[in-house]
């Protein structure tokens, strides 16, 4: 399927306002969100013009009533204040005589009062310095102003004037309590509700296993005291002050764990901002701003690696004030920093390129392109790994000009404009010979030119992806794998190298992907070293050849993971002689594998992907 | 618990002694996760011989909490649904060390 044809079809299904699934529901049902809203207003507008809803006082003036009603919420959230309660009470009372310039006074007062407040402050924290104030204050006060639902009463402790909610307490010796007195009136109150919800966390226990399993992150058993000791850190993050006693591994465990959880912001980026450090890795920058990056220089003179992810706010000033700095960074990964410019990438190549030996630019799409490309050559003499992933400015071009790198020992790009099979091949012929990883994904006009590339000019390679390739044929990869010089894969990845013809799915007479002899020739040269293996949607590997490649006599001592999902011929037999081949496998994923129905899994491993309702099977029977 | 020569090699239990003088004797093959201790107690150390393994830079909570994890995982090995054990907050750090010393902090399977 072409690109251009998915998004002709995303355009087709037309445009939808922004309506909520509940107003969709609610419209099948007859019943209109819009008529709920405005009688919910009326009610509202009932309560505001009648705050006792005791019905003494429902001829009473209600002008003054909205102010008078806010103050009495918003005294009785922040502080009780004597003064203003006992002048709303009076007020009540004589509300027919308040004008309406005194009660804009009054309404300012209470604005005061809010920006006094704790919960103001903490909302100005959160906002940024970029709202205005005012705005922030008056949006507390619209929300105090609107009258909860229920009477008003006196507290049976304080006295002061409060609305009574679910929530009011009982007092020890009868009437109501206000929301504060009943706070202080059991201060244990916490923890009760702490430990109802761990109950209740149970329940999605099962689903959280199983979406562990799909992340290939699952073991049995209890976790290790340092995930757990990690765990309740994360929770607890605003209390630790620094880190400084614990070793480098350790702190990356914990900022990872924290990135996860978007728990990594200004505040928490200084404990892993420590002067000796010489690598800082931080796997999730969106909540930092321009000026924490510029921290990270400050604080770490000797920086070596660097490793940003989500990384909006690198920009043009940040990279100045690197280029700036004696630190020459070794390994420098940038992801998602879309801000920074071309010529300052060039810069940054030009000045601190030297030293650099390993570059990687994920999800910078426009401004890192051929340009930045082509300087690798002369300003990065030892550079020996280059990955470049999801961008659409780079061209033929700058593939072109990786080739003159000849230091380069790991190469890996994800491209998006379309790069001409030859200039793969060129590139493999000038510097092939080095290299350890070669990983192309995505490319589906790249043919068996660049496979023959492969076996003619690699021999010392190690990883090798190529995927979603619409024109190699099966005949390409038997030449690629019979005969090299190059010593057994450990990580080989041919997703989605198969025949697409939307006319006749099952035929495929040409032979086109990664089929029968194919998969054969890879296992009898990889097999003995292989560690990982992913032939995802390789739909024509014959039943056959899976038999023959995991027959009796072959083990794959290395093989821990391997991906079969996909592939329309395995069946129960074939997983199961998988299961006795690879004496170390961790995990097995048939995800659409239909003719797998039902398998005994030794203990220990992982069987992902079952198209039965049971499901993703982990089994210690055996 | 034996204390002379090779008599402690084979011992169901093994002493832990922190380095303020709590001492937990703990059953060998809970011990023999941490690969730290498993050292220990292997070859012609003094630990090997006497089955007793002093831990000067940890405290006594701490290695109380080290020796809970220890049976807490021993308890469940190869359990699919473990629930999480808990961890003193005030702890947490100082634990974290101890899980770097003892090299907790792998799944073991």
């Amino acid at each position: 399927m072409s690109r251009q044809s998915r998004a002709q079809r995303r355009g087709a299904g037309g445009i939808m306002g922004p309506q909520s699934a509940l107003t969709d529901f609610l419209a099948s049902h007859n019943i209109s969100a819009n008529q709920i809203r405005l009688d919910a207003e009326a009610r509202r507008r009932a309560a505001q013009n009648n705050p006792d809803g005791s019905g003494e006082q429902q001829d009473e003036e209600a002008t003054a009533t909205v102010t008078e009603n806010a103050t009495a919420t918003a005294t009785a959230d922040t502080q009780y204040d004597p003064a203003s309660t006992e002048q709303s009470g009076r007020g009540q009372r004589n509300a027919g005589a308040v004008s309406k310039t005194e009660k804009q006074k009054k309404e300012q007062k209470v604005i005061e009062k809010i920006k006094a407040s704790k919960k103001f402050q903490k909302r100005k924290r959160q906002s940024g310095d970029s709202d205005d104030e005012d705005d922030i204050a008056r949006a507390i006060f619209q929300e105090r102003s609107a009258p909860l639902p229920g009477q008003m009463e006196n507290c049976a402790l304080c006295k002061k004037r409060f609305t009574v909610t679910p929530y009011s307490r009982n007092a020890p010796d009868g009437g109501l309590l206000c929301s504060r007195c009943g706070r202080d009136l059991d201060p244990d109150d916490g923890a009760p509700k702490k430990k109802a919800k761990r109950v209740n966390a149970g329940a999605g226990k099962r689903r959280q296993i199983q979406s562990k399993i799909l992340d290939g992150d699952y073991h049995p058993g209890a976790k290790s005291l340092m995930t757990l000791c990690i765990e309740t850190l994360a929770k607890n993050i605003h209390l630790a002050e620094d880190l400084n006693n614990l070793a480098p591994q350790v702190i990356d465990k914990i900022a990872r764990k924290l990135s996860k959880q978007r728990l990594l912001n200004s505040t928490t980026l200084s404990l892993f901002l420590q002067p000796s450090a010489h690598d800082v890795f931080i796997y999730d920058a969106a909540k930092l701003t321009g000026d924490d990056f510029i921290r990270i220089f400050q604080v770490v003179p000797g920086l070596r690696k660097l490793k940003v992810c989500n990384a909006i706010h690198f920009k043009d000033d940040i990279m100045d004030y690197l280029l700036s700095r004696h630190i020459n960074l070794e390994a420098f990964h940038l992801h998602g920093a879309n801000l920074l410019s071309e010529s300052k990438w060039r810069e940054f190549l030009e000045k601190k390129g030297q030293s650099l030996q390993s570059l990687k630019v994920y999800w910078t799409d426009k401004h890192f392109g051929d340009e930045a490309l082509s300087l690798l050559a002369t300003a990065c003499p030892n550079l020996n790994r280059l990955k470049v992933s999801h961008n659409q400015k780079v061209s033929g071009e700058g593939v072109m000009a990786i080739a003159k790198v000849k230091s380069l020992q790991h190469i890996s790009l994800d491209l998006r404009l379309d790069v001409h099979p030859d200039i793969y091949v060129s590139l493999l012929i000038d510097i092939g010979a080095g290299l350890e990883t070669f990983s192309l994904t995505r490319v589906p006009d790249t043919d068996n030119t660049v496979l023959d590339a492969i076996h003619n000019n690699c021999q010392s390679l190690q990883k090798l992806r190529i995927t979603d390739s619409e024109i190699m044929t099966d005949e390409g990869f038997v030449r690629l794998f019979t005969n090299w010089e190059n010593k057994p894969l450990l990580f080989i990845d041919f997703q989605k190298c198969r025949n697409l013809d939307q006319a006749e799915p099952r035929s495929n007479p040409d032979n086109i992907g990664l089929c029968s002899n194919g998969f054969k020739a890879l296992m009898a040269h990889s097999g003995k070293k292989l560690v990982k293996l992913n032939v995802h949607a390789c739909r024509h590997i014959s039943a056959a050849a899976f038999e023959e490649a995991f027959s009796e006599d072959k083990v794959y001592p290395d093989l821990v993971k391997l991906e079969i999902s996909f592939c329309e011929e395995v069946t129960d037999f074939i997983v199961g002689s998988i299961f006795r081949s690879c004496p170390n496998l961790r995990e097995l994923n048939v995800f659409g594998c239909m003719k797998v129905k039902d398998v005994k899994v030794p203990q220990g491993k992982l069987l992902v992907g079952m198209p039965t309702a049971i499901g993703m099977v982990v089994d210690g029977d055996d | 618990m034996a204390t002379n020569s090779d008599g402690a090699r084979n011992t169901k239990y093994v002493t832990m002694i922190s380095g303020d003088g709590f001492e937990f004797v703990v059953l060998r093959e809970a011990c023999l996760l941490s690969p730290t201790i498993k050292g220990m107690l292997r070859g012609s150390f003094s630990e090997a011989k006497t089955g007793r393994c002093v831990f000067p830079e940890i405290t006594g909570p701490v290695l109380e909490k080290v020796v809970e994890y220890l049976y807490y995982y021993h308890k469940n090995v190869n359990v699919p649904y473990v629930p999480d054990m808990e961890i003193p907050v005030e702890l947490c750090l100082v634990l974290l060390e101890a899980a770097d010393y003892f090299q907790l902090d792998k799944q073991m399977t």
